[in-house]
């Protein structure tokens, strides 16, 4: 007999009851002389949250929830001995993950281009350039219903279309690997774990539409991510996969690389094909579309580097299969980055479709500090935030511009009651100030105005007059800004707003701020009821500003104090005030 | 290198349908090196070419779980696939003295179970 048991306290409770529960268990495996046969394993985690003692046995692979040790006979005598599913006990889990785009990441080795032909690499682009003509990859594409997932959601199939129909004597594709929202990075793991399948993703592309060369625009931060990709190039090329004649076709296509020096709105197309020309990343406006006029003014298509992951794969199951998964607006899957103050912190893929609960409870395992989710920030600088009351909405392009936020690339920060919305909002719109290109006057001064009135809202010094303001300035930049970095950029303080506003109201009013994070508006001092004189709070304070020793008790010092909130953090009798 | 054709594709795939029957991955993306894969990946090919032990390991990207970095992915027979997080140096050497050695399972470190099927 081959028996695992594995058990994990899953509880939110202070106390990690998985020790005790171990030592019960095996007590009973003892007693029935078992200790040998059945191997008894604690993990770090199991999968499931918020389910209690959870109990998983393998081979069979029963899953138990909110055990308690009263149960441990049972389960021993009929599950472990039995084989037998105690029905009473079973916590429900199905996992809400599907990988499509990450299929291969952490599976193949990202370096060694036949283990992504074992994992059925390049097979789509075989079927492409031997058995399909490009009307045919496109009609599969159209069925598939797959968006860029780059942000705006545009149809695949449609880019492609209008840049095959383009009449040029040369066709660019370009895959953007300038990923720059804070927190994500999703298309960092998929060209460092999987960089062939991009490849494959960006020949087929190329065939359609009618290029021989492609580009690789991926940001100089991602060092190991543009060395993957090389290493990948020059095996391909090595192969004969890349150059002239692939497959013994008419088709011929190579691949470079070229490295985004850090801007932002480089991520923005028109500034993107700029920075490959050589030029400065300033947007231009459209049209043209790149599609009729791109890089070197050809026509050009430029996909995300997640959308591109996922073309090998519905080329070679249908358009069909791919059309299934997902929603009636947005099919397939997307890859989000879940991070903030969330237990697991990762990269989760799932259909379009699940909920923002569901990613951040269940998957994620919701708060480290097991607080209450406040609001679940998606869309990086462009997107908005979304407040707890709606975390049972289906992920979507359209039911997240619904709610004030956007799908955008895939970034999803989770904050906790300890974030402050103007906080947030501030630090958002500070990024889209740092990488405005200034090219524009909405934008580049639009988002200064508004930055200093939310400055001096976190100051203390702000009027129930910029509430109004900020929305005046936020619709002017929306309106009249070049390119989506200055369009988007007021959308997390108008999300705020639209949610949080009496956090903005309890700044300019109450000169308070609820969560504690704006230092003007709250501070420290101990409750003498409480302090013991322990001298912790004093040995802690790294400005110095605790004073006293531990005869005559302490004090804290405002004019030093710095608010980083260490003291209120080792205080052991909550002797610290903070409000 | 020759042209590589469309049967090719084919043989490198049947080739690798019988791969070996013990082996490790370790997530070796920008997130593992930074939470120490390099340490790990060296500790257990060290171990394990010390213990002589047939098993193939490999490099690999990012599995998802960042927050568990360094993962470390394994695959005996007899026992259910599991990936360790939070690896460390000796908690690499003990995976390969008792997981692979003793096909037993270590406590407190394991953080996925997949059923090999």
């Amino acid at each position: 007999m081959d028996k695992k048991v594995f058990i994990k306290d899953t509880s939110a409770g202070a106390k990690d009851q998985t020790r005790d529960f171990y030592t019960a268990f095996i007590d009973q495996l003892r007693q029935r002389k078992l200790e040998n046969s059945v191997q008894l394993i604690r993990v770090a985690d199991i999968g499931v949250y918020n389910q209690g003692i959870v109990v998983r046995i393998t081979p069979d692979d029963f899953l138990y929830g909110h055990v308690e040790p009263k149960d441990i006979p049972r389960i021993i005598d009929e599950s472990v001995v039995g084989g037998k599913r105690i029905d009473s006990l079973v916590c429900h889990h199905v996992s809400k993950q599907f990988r499509i785009v990450l299929r291969n990441c952490g599976v193949i080795d990202p370096e060694n281009i036949d283990d992504y032909i074992a994992a059925d690499g390049y097979q789509a682009l075989a079927k492409v350039l031997t058995e399909m003509t490009p009307e045919q990859v496109l009609d599969e594409m159209k069925k598939s219903g797959l968006r860029g997932r780059g942000g705006a959601g545009y149809p695949t199939w449609m880019k492609w279309k209008m840049t095959r129909q383009a009449q040029a004597d040369r066709k660019f594709m370009i895959c953007n690997g300038d990923e720059g929202d804070p927190g994500a990075y999703m298309d960092r793991s998929v060209l460092e774990g999987d960089p062939h399948s991009v490849i494959e993703g960006m020949m087929i592309a190329g065939y359609v539409i009618g290029a021989s060369l492609g580009y690789f625009y991926i940001r100089a931060e991602y060092p190991l991510a543009i060395d993957r990709i090389q290493k990948a190039i020059d095996q391909a090329r090595e192969r004969g996969l890349l150059g002239e004649k692939i497959f013994g076709t008419s088709f011929s296509f190579d691949l470079d690389i070229r490295l985004g020096a850090g801007a932002f709105v480089c991520g923005e197309e028109t500034a993107l094909i700029a920075s490959i020309e050589g030029k400065r990343g300033y947007p231009r406006p459209r049209p043209p579309f790149p599609s009729v006029k791109g890089l070197w003014e050809k026509p050009t298509c430029i996909n995300n580097v997640e959308t591109l992951a996922n073309i090998s794969a519905i080329l070679l199951r249908g358009g069909d299969w791919f059309s299934a998964i997902g929603t009636d607006t947005s099919k397939g899957t997307k890859v989000f980055a879940v991070t903030g103050k969330v237990k697991n912190s990762g990269l989760v893929e799932v259909p379009m479709g699940t909920t923002l609960s569901e990613i951040v409870m269940d998957i994620s395992g919701g708060t480290a500090s097991k607080k209450r989710v406040k609001a679940v920030q998606t869309g990086g600088p462009s997107g908005g935030m979304i407040p707890e009351d709606f975390l049972n909405t289906p992920v979507s392009y359209e039911t997240l511009q619904k709610l004030g936020s956007i799908m955008g690339s895939g970034g999803m920060i989770v904050m906790d009651e300890n974030d402050c919305m103007v906080d947030i909002a501030k630090f958002y719109l500070r990024f889209c100030v740092d990488e405005s290109c200034g090219k524009c006057a909405p934008c580049r001064i639009g988002g200064t105005q508004m930055l200093n009135m939310l400055e001096k809202i976190s100051d203390g010094t702000g009027v129930s007059d910029d509430i109004p303001r900020l929305k005046r300035v936020s619709a002017a930049m929306q309106n009249a800004s070049l390119c989506g970095l200055g369009q988007t950029a007021p959308n997390p303080v108008l999300s705020s707003l639209l949610y949080f506003e009496d956090e903005y109201r309890a700044h300019i009013v109450d000169k308070k701020c609820p969560a504690c994070r704006c230092g003007a508006l709250f501070r420290y001092a101990i409750i003498q009821d409480k302090c013991v004189n322990c001298g912790l709070c004093f040995r802690n304070c790294p400005a110095g500003a605790i004073l006293g020793d531990k005869q005559s008790g302490y004090t804290i010092d405002e004019d030093k104090c710095t608010k980083c909130g260490r003291c209120f953090e080792v205080c052991r009798l909550n002797a610290i005030f903070r409000g | 290198m020759n042209k590589m054709t469309v049967e090719d594709l084919k043989k490198i795939k049947d080739g690798r349908a019988n791969g070996k029957k013990n082996w490790i991955r370790v997530g070796y993306s920008t997130c593992g090196i930074a939470a120490g894969a390099d340490e790990v990946f060296a500790t257990l090919t060290e171990e394990i070419k010390k213990q002589n032990l047939d098993v193939e390991i490999k490099k690999c990207g990012c599995i998802g779980m960042c927050y568990a970095e360094p993962l470390v992915e394994i695959q005996t027979e007899g026992l259910p696939r599991v990936f360790y997080g939070k690896v460390d140096k000796d908690t690499a050497a003990k995976i390969v003295e008792k997981h692979i050695g003793g096909k037993m399972l270590l406590n407190d470190r394991i953080y996925q179970v997949k059923l090999n099927s």
